[in-house]
């Protein structure tokens, strides 16, 4: 056996046992009408499992639910993360400090967040809605038609600062010679950010976002801490649906392939931006 | 003119940027803040959110030792540790192979990228019903073997990117002196990407510790992880809810201090070569 192999090795067979195996079982479980209840009376049936999951209306609300949450969530995530990256980046005192605590949120279990702003947030106990009662105002944050965005405000709170640790390390990798030609022009701050920042950091900006949105297709805490779901499946994101199919009604043949039809969609969307970056990364 | 223009702008800018960064200093600062607060006050104090100053109890943090959170973050250690060990030595190996001698080419390094961005959903079900029938269920041994699913294709990712940067000729030259292939492996790449591999190994341990969603389908009674039983605190009944920030601060302490010392490496980890170009 090759040295190389023998490396290897223990690698693939860990692999095989914690990745591959479950990913060929759960395609197993997903032609099943396994249920934990009803454990002996398992049989094949096929692709129906798959059939009942793209006719289920709760399906596509909570794909709806978790695309509007992704977009919004990464995109503010990002704008954000933009700006305070650039800032950092001019930042002249206490720099590695001030790095290292705004970077603290996502380090913190997404649990223990959740938490922490379903009592922050709460209507009767939290601070936040007692200063705003203070002022006059009053808003229901975990209420019908808010509670999906107060759950993307706690995302965007906790995983700005990874899309800031990418975006400054972009930035302070870039080539200093335009920023300086720019500046023998005489062109403006804003104008430079767009037409020098923002051009040459396209290939980092392409990874930071795909990186954070797939983690964020998989938002589950916040929403197992806070909402469950509610108000009605206004928050019933994928992750927490699955969950609650496989788990609460013991259905895994169906959660299954609600999870397999999810990724495919994951994979999918993998495979086509992998491809773009790779382009951008080929012709610049 | 320009000269002009750009001293004009600049403070404009920089203020612009040094108030965002006060801004988001203090909205990471006071959450914080109000958890460290509220472990201290009393079911009563804790109805007056605005109660800045009071004489603060210890019965929370009573509370928390009795219910048992020390021991779940035991566990949680326990499982964090098994998994990055057996990943770091693992995932080192199989990183050297794939970095220095193209195993499988690119597709294992595909395979290796793609394993991070599965659906936990997609694995969970399989891990349950498999430890059910080797009765493994409400076992630590299931939710280390559920978290080698993404610790372990995470620090494969992270080292081989170190392998990638770290320079060849030295182990070259080891072998020229007589060492074998293994032992120039061991004793001569490995302290090299040293350091990549300790940032590897607490950046693996944070993610195992930090996750709820394997361990609280996996291991959800007798077993349970630090997330798990702090899931067990969601309540508004007073005493639980200062017990609560109590050990919500007990799970984010230790990896808010670890976490001050890896940052550098990590973003190189992390962006796997991508930000580099």
């Amino acid at each position: 056996m090759s040295f190389r192999l023998k490396l290897m090795l223990p690698l693939l067979a860990v692999f095989t046992a914690s990745v591959g195996y479950p990913l060929l079982y759960a395609f197993y479980l997903s032609l099943t009408n396994y249920k934990i209840t009803a454990r002996y009376n398992t049989r094949l049936v096929g692709l129906k499992q798959y059939i009942a999951t793209l006719q289920d209306p709760n399906y596509w609300n909570a794909l709806q639910v978790t695309g509007t949450f992704v977009l919004l969530a990464v995109f503010i995530e990002f704008w954000l993360g933009l700006f305070i990256a650039l800032a950092l980046q001019k930042q002249k005192r206490i720099r590695n400090f001030t790095r290292s605590f705004l970077l603290t949120p996502m380090f913190v279990t997404p649990i223990a967040i959740g938490l922490l702003f379903r009592f922050l947030l709460h209507q009767q106990l939290g601070v936040i809605p007692t200063f705003l009662d203070k002022f006059g105002f009053s808003y229901d944050f975990f209420g019908p038609g808010k509670a999906l965005y107060s759950i993307i405000f706690i995302d965007v709170w906790q995983w700005t600062p990874f899309m800031v640790l990418l975006l400054l390390a972009g930035l302070e990798g870039l080539s200093r010679s335009p920023f300086e030609a720019a500046k023998v022009d005489g062109a403006s701050a804003f104008f430079t950010f767009r037409k020098i920042t923002l051009p040459l950091l396209v290939p980092v900006i392409s990874v930071a976002v795909l990186i954070r949105a797939l983690d964020a297709m998989k938002v589950f805490e916040y929403v197992f801490a806070i909402t469950r779901g509610g108000p009605a499946i206004q928050t019933m994101t994928i992750q927490y649906y699955t969950y609650q199919t496989g788990i609460q009604f013991y259905r895994l043949g169906l959660a299954s392939a609600m999870s397999y039809l999810l990724l495919i969609i994951v994979m999918v969307i993998v495979v086509i931006l992998f491809k773009r970056i790779e382009s951008t990364r080929k012709n610049p | 003119m320009t000269t002009l223009n750009s001293t004009r702008f600049k403070p404009t800018w920089t203020s612009a940027g040094n108030s965002l960064l006060i801004l988001m200093a203090l909205s990471v600062f006071l959450p914080f803040l109000w958890l460290s607060l509220g472990s201290f006050k009393t079911g009563a104090q804790l109805n007056n959110p605005a109660l800045l100053f009071f004489k603060p109890t210890l019965e929370n943090w009573k509370e928390v030792l009795r219910s048992g959170v020390l021991e779940s973050a035991y566990r949680s250690a326990i499982v964090g540790l098994v998994t990055v060990s057996l990943s770091v030595v693992i995932g080192s190996m199989g990183a050297y192979a794939i970095s220095r001698y193209k195993t499988g080419g690119s597709s294992t390094r595909f395979g290796i990228l793609a394993a991070q961005v599965l659906p936990p959903a997609v694995l969970v079900f399989p891990f349950l019903e498999v430890s059910y029938k080797f009765r493994l269920n409400d076992t630590l041994f299931a939710v280390i073997i559920s978290h080698l699913s993404f610790v372990l294709p995470v620090i494969t990712w992270f080292l081989i990117g170190f392998f990638d940067a770290a320079p060849k000729e030295v182990e070259e030259q080891a072998l020229v002196d007589g060492l074998s292939r293994f032992q120039a492996f061991r004793k001569v790449v490995i302290p090299q990407v040293a350091p990549g591999i300790g940032a590897a190994a607490v950046f693996g341990f944070v993610l195992s510790w930090n996750d709820l969603f394997y361990a609280l389908i996996l291991a959800p009674g007798n077993s349970a992880t630090l997330p798990v039983k702090i899931a067990s605190f969601n309540t508004f009944r007073g005493v639980e809810l200062g017990a609560m920030c109590a050990a919500i601060l007990v799970a984010v302490i230790p990896v808010l201090i670890v976490s001050f010392f890896i940052q550098k490496r990590l973003v190189r980890g992390i962006s796997g070569g991508a930000v580099k170009y």
